[in-house]
Order: structure tokens, then C-alpha cells, then sequence
């Protein structure tokens, strides 16, 4: 099992709030792990901390056994949708392009060949015939897609999603999975943040329960108890359909 | 007026409205990166923080024994003051609650309140030639000579070519700065290399319109062009295409025309195309809204 | 031009008793305090008057965009007299000088010249050209409105007042005399004059000669693109030899000016600085209002063609100025 990502006791501080405390994990290749906890409980924060996003307190992320700046070329990362102004006169073939900056180069112009692998990122999430629209003129589950075909136009290895399934429509949640599942097949490490714990054991090979410290992590069939997640959760557990 | 938008009007007229076609052009560029990045006003800022610097290193230079009108030296001063303006303002919003618009507004009426007490202290020296060192606000086209165009005009390629290499950096840090970051592109870097560009399209335009008038330049040919496209790359060249025309057209007609300032008309013809485009743009102008309503 | 130095060197001589008698007549130690604008006027006061007199506008300032200072304005609220030109030369002290009329004694020495000999001011029908002191007699005018200011102000010394008024008068008038003995000897096609503004209409009207200024008669209106090409064309047409930058005015204009005939090919020197609206630097000869109009005259008609002497009327000019 080679691990793509290892957290070695990372600490985040916001002023003197601990928003992640001595997180110690391995996440493999090959599987595709769920980090689930409440909210607060620090998940979007571990993987921005990993990132560089958020400055660290203490412990490190190492990817791929290096720094975060040597394996760059094997890390992609898809954000929460918000932050970004939906008015910028930019298309979603655009936004695709941008995942392959590292491959681009500052001076090179984007060739026929580029724009092709930007096309087929964009039918992987089935979003072809909008490849010319400027991005405001997308619903929120085609927006969330079109960040999807970004990451993957980044022909990483290890795939970082802040939730990804966040606020999308039942089709857009499809495409996604049967992609993130293909990333999987292909030998790729995929995690994301993921707040529905129903769907986690149908989804997901592996799982990280978090709230603050880590909880347990491991085999979605090993560590996803009703214990485990109480746990997790405290008081707070949101309903269960299939346990 | 015909000769003088062919460049037959003579000589000083040339040198002029070519020099402002490359001034148009580089300023209406980088304010359509500016624009993207929501910095429109700082160039406010920085330009009118130019004037300390200005009065400054006249004194340093007449201490020295010299004349105090040397250009070269008057430009370095005007640029150093203006990069500590855009040091205090960035210090301001990092580490204080202020917002940025008042931070602006502080950097800009403070520098520019501190130039205005140094060249009225100047002006009581008699020392030294200081007549017109306030040319820098409103700029002075009459006294443009020929190695005044070639700095302009080559100034204005190397910002064209600057921008041209980290167009696609400069986009990415715009719409996504976080996003970027993970990439490898440091967002800071790349803001700092385009305010590197500002200040240097500032300190070119200070001797075309002026500090008070380069601004529009720099902020309504960028408004103006988003108009009209969803694009980035077509937006960038509309409008360095309205800052070039609007620069070429205003030199040209101040040539021909007796008592036209230039640099008003410029900024004039500027707000002209804007309202051109507010007005006719597809599906952004006020004719494809009605379009639409009907 | 013999006949010119004549005079001045005799009055000169003439002037030595009187001006070795004046520190016996200056005032003591509680001397009114005098305050004038520009140095031209300052000059005249300390001359008629052999006291100190303060001028709030030094050597290269224009007046036409002076901004006034606090410690300017202290000066002028505690002076006994103030001296300033007026006919909207310091256009945004005239408010200021009306107000401060009610308190302290203000004498706008330029517009006790008579109406009737003051140019227009092109565009602004109800305004006259400030820059009279450009004609020396036309100036004495003003002269004579100083010597009354101060007559009124200490009556008791209107006889030693007078003594160095009718002096300075003298050096004026002989420098009008060598004036039209030089600038006579200016060939005629060569009798254009062309600087930075519109400061010397009057003195091409006392002496004979065309004006052309870059920028019109105050400097704070822009100089216009399309006024460099005309005059271009002009120097270029008339074959015109030389112009003349200004101590109080940018030259960047003055060096388009001389680029674009030189782009026609026809060659333009920069025939040297005027002293326009500010003198000299205090200390030296242009520093006074004589030594300006003398530096003037002297540097015009060596550059146009005429053989003044280097030095000037009384051989005073700084060396290389003319």
C-alpha cells in the first residue's frame, strides 16, 4: 500500500481555538477516503493545513514520502465552491486549462492537443456541450463539475475535495462519484471532505473520523461503527439510514 | 484635424499622439488585469503618493548642488514614495479592520496633502529651478521631445511584454488565489509583479496626463471592454485597444484644435468609449438589456 | 550707446554722497515692517526706502501660481505696509489682500498705472495684462506708487524718500535709453520674440518688437499641443534665429519647440534664460529690478542679431549670462 498522503500529529490554532489536534494518518492509493466529522470539527482545516492553505501550528503533511513542494506535480485539490466571483469573464474550457498550468508553462500558447485533454476532462463530467459558457451561466452542480474537470486536468495522483458533493443535484452527484470511482480504479488516491454518512460505506473504500483529534481511521468496514461515530459526533449524530 | 490623425500634423504632434497610442495601450492592459484582481483604486493611490517622492528628491538633488529639475531623478523619487504608499496601504488592510476604499482613501490624501506642504516649502526656498514641478500632476504634452516618446514607447512594450508572459498566472491569481497557491504560483508574487507594472505605467503616464488623470486610464478602458466579452484574453486586448485609441484620438485632436489640454481629452475620449459601450454592447449594454425586456 | 552709460555713470557719481548718507538716515530699531510680493516691487521699496523689506516671492517663483504660507500670511497680517502688484497678477491673493485692506495698510502699486497704457488681456474683457514691469517706463509709474506708499506711511523722511526715488528713476529711464539703442539694432525680420508665456507684450510694444509665448498670459493654463505646431511652423517660415527660456517657467516646451523646427530642418538656438516674472538671486545684480530688465535687454539683443555690450549697460552682468 503506498501512501499517498501522510499527517504526522499536524496541529492547527485559529487565535487560541484548536482546530485540529495531533491528526496522525496515511491515506493509501488505490482507495477513496471519507473524512467525516461535525461541524468545526476541523476537516476542511486538516486538508488546507496539509495544503499550505492555512498556516500549520505544529506536526507536517507528507506527500507521496517528500514536501509538499517537490510532489506538487501529483497533488490536486478541489475547494469548497464559494469563494470564487461567478461574474470573472471566464469560460469553463478556461477554467479547465488553469489545472494545467504546471504543464503549460508561462509562455507556451495552448496547443490543439491541450484543448483536446481539456475537452475530455469536461466529458468525464459530462459537461461538454457547456465547455464555451461563461461560468455564471451554470447551475451549482455544473459549477461544482466544471472544478472537478479542473482538478483532473491536473493528471494527479492524489486528489484532495472539499466537499464535492456539497448543495448538487442528484445527476451532478452521479457524474461525480463515477468519476472520483474511476480516478480510484485508475490507481489514483481520492479524499474528500463529506458530510453525508449514509452514503460513506456505498461510496467509499476508507474513512477518517475526526472531531478535532482524530477518532479512528481505516477500512470503511473496520472503523465506521455506531460507537466509532458516536464518538465522533457526541450529542450531535445526524440520522442514519443504513447502519 | 484629418492630417493630424495621419500623423502629417508635423513633428511635435507625432512624437505626441504616438507616444500616447503606447501609453493608451499599456495602461488600458494592465488595468484590465487590475480590474480582474478588484484593485481598480490603488493606482489612485500610488499615483497621487508620487508627489512627495517628487519634492523630495528635488531637495535632495539641489542639496547635492544640483539644479533639482534632473528628470531621472525626479521619477526615482516619484516612484519610491509611491512604492511606500502601496507599502502603508497594504499595511493598513493586513493589519488593521480597515477596509480597503478607506485605506486608499487615507494613503491617497495623506501622501498627496505631505506633497502639496513640500512643494509649497520648496517654493519658499528659491533655490534651485523648481518652477513646474506641480507639470507632474496634470502632465504637459507641449514639452514632450523625442527621447521622452522612446521611453514611453519602450517603456510601454516592456509592460506589454511583462504582461504578456504572466497572463495566464495573473488570471489564475485573479479568479482563484487560493487555488493558485496550491498549483505552486505564489498569489503574493504575482500581485507584487503587477503592481510592479502599475507603478511603471504611472510614472509614464505622469509626464502624458499627469498623476491626477492616469488613473482613469487605467481604470475605465478595463470597465468599458468587459462590456462587451465573457473572455478574458479579448477583454485585455479591448481594452489596451481603447486606451491606444483613446490616447492616439485625444493627442491628435489637442494638435489640431488650439487650447485643447490633451490629457483632458484623452481621459474625455476614455469616458466616450465607455459610455459607447455601456450603451452599446451586445449583451451587457443598456440596447441588448432592452433587447432582451422586449 | 556712449550717451546711455553717460547718464548712468554720472548719476552714479553723483549718487555716491547720497548713497554713502543713507545708513544715517535709515530708520532705527523699531523700523515698520514692509512686506512686499514680488521681488520687483521689494527692490523698489528697499531702494526709495534703504530698509529691509520682505518679499514673499523669491527668485524663480511664479506668481502666477504662488501659494501663500502660514508664516507668509503672519508676515503680512503684522506688516505695516504691504506692497503687492495687483491687476490680478496674484490672482489668488486678491481676496485675501481685500480682506486684509481693512486692517492693515495695502497698496496695489501696478494699478495706480494709468488704464489707458495697459494691454488687454486676450479672452477676459474686464482684465489687463499684469506684466507691466516688462516696460521701465511704463514701471516707473509704479515706482512712483511705492515712494507715496512710503511717504504716507513716514512722512518725515518724504525728503530722503524722494532723493532715492528720483535715483532709481534715473537708472530706469537710462536702461529705456539703451534699450531702444540696442534692440534698434535687431535687424527687422528678426524682431519676434518667443518664450514660454505671454509675460513681454508690453515690452514688445515699447520696443517694437512681436510676441509669441507658448502658454498664454497666466502660466497656469496649459500650454496646448496645437499651439507648439503653430509656432513651429512660424519659426520655421520666418526663419526666426532664437528663443528665450524663463527662471519661472518649465523649459520642456522651449526644447519641443526647438526639436520641431529642427525636425524641418531649420536650426534654433535657445538664445538663454529671462527673467520674467522673478528676478535673480537675491545678492546679485539681476537679483534687482534694474539688473533684471538689463539682463533682459542685453541677452535679446546679442541673440537676435544686435551688438550689445557682454556686459550690459554698466558693465554689471554676470560673465556667460548674456
Amino acid at each position: 500500500m503506498t501512501v499517498a498522503l501522510a499527517f504526522d500529529h499536524l496541529s492547527v490554532l485559529y487565535g487560541a481555538v484548536t482546530a485540529v489536534d495531533q491528526v496522525t494518518a496515511e491515506i493509501p492509493m488505490g482507495a477513496m477516503t471519507a473524512i467525516v466529522g461535525p461541524n468545526g470539527a476541523g476537516k476542511s482545516t486538516l486538508l488546507k493545513a496539509a495544503l499550505g492553505v492555512v498556516p500549520k501550528a505544529s506536526g507536517e503533511a507528507r506527500f507521496f514520502g517528500t514536501s509538499l513542494d517537490e510532489a506538487r506535480a501529483k497533488v490536486a485539490y478541489m475547494p469548497q465552491r464559494a469563494s470564487v466571483d461567478w461574474d470573472f469573464p471566464i469560460r469553463v474550457i478556461d477554467v479547465v486549462l488553469m489545472g494545467m498550468q504546471r504543464a503549460l508553462g508561462l509562455l507556451r500558447p495552448v496547443r490543439a492537443a491541450d484543448r483536446a485533454f481539456a475537452m475530455d476532462c469536461l466529458a468525464r463530467v459530462e459537461l461538454t456541450d457547456f465547455a464555451k459558457r461563461q461560468i455564471g451561466a451554470l447551475s451549482g452542480g455544473q459549477q461544482q463539475r466544471v472544478f472537478l474537470a479542473r482538478a483532473l486536468a491536473q493528471r494527479a495522483q492524489l486528489y484532495l475535495l472539499d466537499e464535492p458533493f456539497a448543495g448538487v443535484d442528484a445527476k451532478t452527484e452521479a457524474a461525480i462519484v463515477r468519476v472520483l470511482q474511476g480516478l480510484r480504479d485508475e490507481g489514483a488516491a481520492v479524499v474528500a471532505v463529506h458530510h453525508d454518512l449514509a452514503s460513506v460505506p456505498v461510496w467509499f473504500d476508507r474513512v477518517l473520523l475526526l472531531n478535532r483529534r482524530l477518532i479512528a481511521a481505516g477500512p470503511v468496514a473496520a472503523v465506521f461503527t455506531p460507537d466509532a461515530l458516536r464518538e465522533t459526533y457526541g450529542g450531535a449524530l445526524p440520522p442514519l439510514q443504513a447502519a | 484635424m484629418i492630417q493630424a490623425f495621419l500623423l502629417q500634423s508635423g513633428y511635435n504632434a507625432t512624437l505626441v499622439t504616438l507616444g500616447a497610442m503606447a501609453l493608451g495601450l499599456a495602461t488600458g492592459a494592465v488595468g484590465a488585469f487590475l480590474f480582474l484582481r478588484k484593485r481598480s483604486l490603488v493606482p489612485d493611490a500610488m499615483a497621487h503618493a508620487t508627489l512627495p517622492g517628487v519634492g523630495l528628491a528635488f531637495l535632495v538633488m539641489v542639496a547635492f548642488g544640483g539644479e533639482g529639475r534632473f528628470l531621472p531623478g525626479l521619477l526615482l523619487g516619484a516612484g519610491v514614495s509611491s512604492l511606500l504608499g502601496l507599502w502603508v496601504l497594504q499595511g493598513l488592510v493586513r493589519g488593521t479592520r480597515l477596509p480597503e476604499d478607506a485605506a486608499i482613501g487615507i494613503v491617497l490624501s495623506t501622501f498627496y496633502g505631505a506633497g502639496i506642504v513640500l512643494l509649497t516649502y520648496i517654493q519658499g526656498l528659491g533655490a534651485g529651478r523648481q518652477a513646474g514641478l506641480e507639470g507632474f500632476l496634470l502632465g504637459s504634452t507641449a514639452g514632450m521631445l523625442r527621447e521622452d516618446v522612446y521611453l514611453i514607447a519602450g517603456g510601454g512594450v516592456l509592460v506589454l511584454a511583462a504582461l504578456f508572459c504572466l497572463r495566464r498566472v495573473l488570471v489564475m491569481v485573479a479568479f482563484d488565489p487560493g487555488y493558485a497557491r496550491v498549483l505552486g504560483v505564489r498569489p503574493a508574487w504575482v500581485d507584487a509583479a503587477l503592481m510592479a507594472l502599475v507603478l511603471a505605467v504611472v510614472l509614464l503616464g505622469i509626464r502624458v496626463v499627469g498623476a491626477i488623470l492616469v488613473v482613469a486610464l487605467l481604470i475605465t478602458p478595463a470597465v468599458a471592454a468587459r462590456m462587451w466579452t465573457d473572455r478574458v484574453g479579448v477583454m485585455v486586448l479591448i481594452s489596451a485597444g481603447i486606451g491606444g485609441a483613446a490616447g492616439f484620438g485625444g493627442a491628435a485632436m489637442s494638435a489640431a484644435v488650439p487650447g485643447l489640454p490633451t490629457g483632458a481629452v484623452i481621459v474625455a475620449l476614455v469616458f466616450a468609449g465607455f459610455v459607447i459601450s455601456a450603451i452599446f454592447a451586445p449583451k451587457r449594454g443598456l440596447l441588448g438589456y432592452l433587447r432582451r425586456a422586449a | 550707446m556712449k550717451h546711455a552709460s553717460l547718464i548712468s555713470r554720472r548719476s552714479l557719481l553723483a549718487s555716491l554722497p547720497a548713497l554713502l548718507a543713507l545708513p544715517a538716515v535709515s530708520w532705527a530699531s523699531d523700523a515698520p515692517k514692509i512686506v512686499a510680493t514680488t521681488g520687483m516691487i521689494a527692490d523698489a521699496a528697499r531702494r526709495i526706502s534703504g530698509g529691509d523689506v520682505t518679499a514673499l516671492m523669491g527668485p524663480g517663483v511664479d506668481p502666477h501660481s504662488y501659494r501663500q504660507t502660514r508664516s507668509d500670511i503672519a508676515a503680512l497680517v503684522r506688516a505695516d505696509l504691504v506692497l503687492w502688484h495687483g491687476l490680478r497678477l496674484e490672482a489668488q491673493l486678491v481676496e485675501f489682500m481685500t480682506d486684509l485692506s481693512r486692517r492693515v495698510t495695502v497698496v496695489p502699486v501696478a494699478e495706480a498705472i494709468e488704464k489707458d497704457k495697459l494691454l488687454a488681456w486676450a479672452g477676459y474683457p474686464d482684465h489687463h495684462d499684469p506684466h507691466v514691469w516688462m516696460d521701465p517706463i511704463l514701471w516707473l509709474q509704479a515706482v512712483t506708487a511705492v515712494e507715496a506708499a512710503l511717504v504716507a506711511l513716514s512722512p518725515d523722511r518724504a525728503e530722503a524718500f524722494a532723493t532715492n526715488a528720483n535715483l532709481y528713476r534715473d537708472e530706469i529711464t537710462a536702461l529705456d535709453a539703451y534699450a531702444r539703442d540696442v534692440l534698434g539694432k535687431v535687424p527687422p525680420e528678426a524682431r519676434v520674440l518667443v518664450t514660454a508665456h505671454d509675460a513681454f507684450s508690453y515690452f514688445g510694444r515699447a520696443y517694437g518688437f512681436e510676441v509669441e509665448g507658448i502658454q498664454g498670459i497666466s502660466t497656469e493654463s496649459e500650454a496646448g499641443l496645437a499651439r507648439i505646431g503653430e509656432l513651429v511652423d512660424m519659426l520655421v517660415t520666418r526663419k526666426i534665429k532664437a528663443v528665450f527660456v524663463e527662471s519661472s517657467v518649465p523649459d520642456r516646451a522651449m526644447r519641443a519647440l526647438v526639436e520641431g523646427a529642427a525636425a524641418q530642418g531649420h536650426t534654433v538656438v535657445i538664445g538663454g534664460e529671462l527673467f520674467s516674472d522673478a528676478m535673480g538671486f537675491d545678492g546679485t545684480y539681476e537679483g534687482t529690478y534694474p539688473g533684471m530688465i538689463d539682463h533682459n535687454i542685453t541677452l535679446i539683443a546679442r541673440a537676435l542679431g544686435s551688438d550689445a555690450p557682454a556686459r550690459g549697460l554698466v558693465g554689471k552682468l554676470a560673465v556667460g549670462g548674456a
